[in-house]
């Protein structure tokens, strides 16, 4: 009886310890101070830079809530934000709070062969959700098939536009974040 | 050792195995039910069960959103007091709550208001599911899925006599093997 009572209090102290994870102490330190709406300009030259950055959650992703989206006052721009390894999970009530977020920024670099095996990837029966690009827009997650190859198609004319061989997307991975209250 | 030696061993660590697996067993099957059903699209959320209204709201009078139109939309839908925050769309306005949202399309007026609740425990037991705490749960996990493998080959071992694994017992393993066997070769 005991014994069992140790083990449901030791698994309800895991669960409530992980829902608390990556949501207190941030400390800014050196971070570079980004903001949504000069993330795209700024975001080439600091690449796998601690940074820190501000803005309203837009919206979780629903399949295991490993991402969330930021914006500023509008939905013009948003900054893409990955869970680290010490956040277990963006909780879908973020949603609409403001944010101060710690983390790592990332590249993701799109070239055709990229676009290819999305492509192969979508055409499957079993939907892959970690392939493409996430855009955070309404709805994007109950894309269908058309829709994600229109997407495909449509980056590989900015990819053709651009002149290079790839296209560059960025996010931050988080370390930490806080809620800034009002 | 002799065989009814051996089956008393395998019986009594299958039955202790087997108690300490309850737990894991509930969240997997409860959580996997969810996930499916999500999956599939049955659920528009794991974690939440969502609701939805279509209201039409006035539109700005001059055509611009200020947080006073803001709370005058809000104190029409009864939802000032759940006021988060709101974000300006090209032509539509998305106002969070604290509990769910109000999405409006500002070139026609039309609203849908979303509210939501969190399916609690259900909610934790995805988040372990997903083995989204990582770090010693993923031991603890993988600890429950070896023992699922033990329960497994244990278990086929438990009865002698006509239900026993060389007899009844043999056709039952024999179905539960080819069953996902057969949705495999209709479905890939």
């Amino acid at each position: 009886m005991t014994g069992k009572l140790l083990f449901s209090i030791g698994m309800m102290a895991l669960i409530l310890s992980a829902c608390n994870m990556g949501s207190r102490g941030l400390d800014p330190g050196n971070a570079i101070k980004v903001t949504v709406a000069s993330f795209e300009k700024q975001a080439a030259v600091i690449v796998e830079k601690t940074v820190v950055i501000e803005g309203t959650v837009l919206h979780t992703c629903k399949h295991g809530g490993k991402r969330l989206f930021l914006v500023d006052g509008n939905d013009s721009v948003s900054v893409e934000v990955t869970a680290g390894k010490d956040i277990p999970k963006f909780d879908e009530k973020l949603i609409g709070s403001r944010l101060r977020v710690l983390g790592v920024l990332k590249e993701e670099k799109i070239d055709e062969k990229y676009l290819n095996e999305w492509e192969n990837e979508v055409k499957k029966p079993l939907e892959n959700h970690a392939a493409g690009v996430h855009t955070g827009a309404q709805g994007h997650e109950d894309q269908g098939t058309q829709d994600k190859l229109d997407q495909i198609n449509s980056l590989r004319e900015d990819l053709k536009k651009s002149g290079k061989d790839h296209l560059s997307f960025y996010s931050i991975e988080a370390d930490k974040f806080e809620e800034i209250k009002k | 050792m002799q065989i009814k030696t051996l089956r008393r061993w395998n019986n009594a660590i299958h039955r202790d195995v087997g108690y300490l697996c309850v737990g894991m067993t509930l969240i997997y099957a409860i959580s996997g039910i969810v996930l499916n059903h999500f999956k599939s699209g049955d659920l528009v959320h794991p974690d939440y069960a969502k609701s939805y209204k279509e209201v039409i709201v006035p539109l700005p009078e001059d055509g611009k959103v200020t947080q006073t139109y803001v709370f005058s939309v809000l104190d029409r839908l009864g939802e000032r007091d759940h006021y988060k925050s709101h974000v300006l769309g090209t032509k539509s306005l998305e106002i969070f709550l604290s509990m769910g949202s109000v999405y409006i399309d500002l070139s026609n007026g039309s609203a849908r208001v979303e509210k939501k609740t969190p399916l609690y425990v259900i909610r934790e037991f995805n988040l372990l599911h997903y083995n989204n705490i990582k770090k010693l749960y993923t031991w603890f996990s993988d600890l429950y899925a070896v023992a699922l493998i033990f329960l497994a080959i244990t278990g086929m071992f438990v009865l002698k006599g006509k239900n026993a694994i060389l007899k009844r017992g043999a056709w039952l393993t024999l179905i539960g093997i080819l069953l996902p066997a057969l949705f495999l070769l209709y479905y890939m």
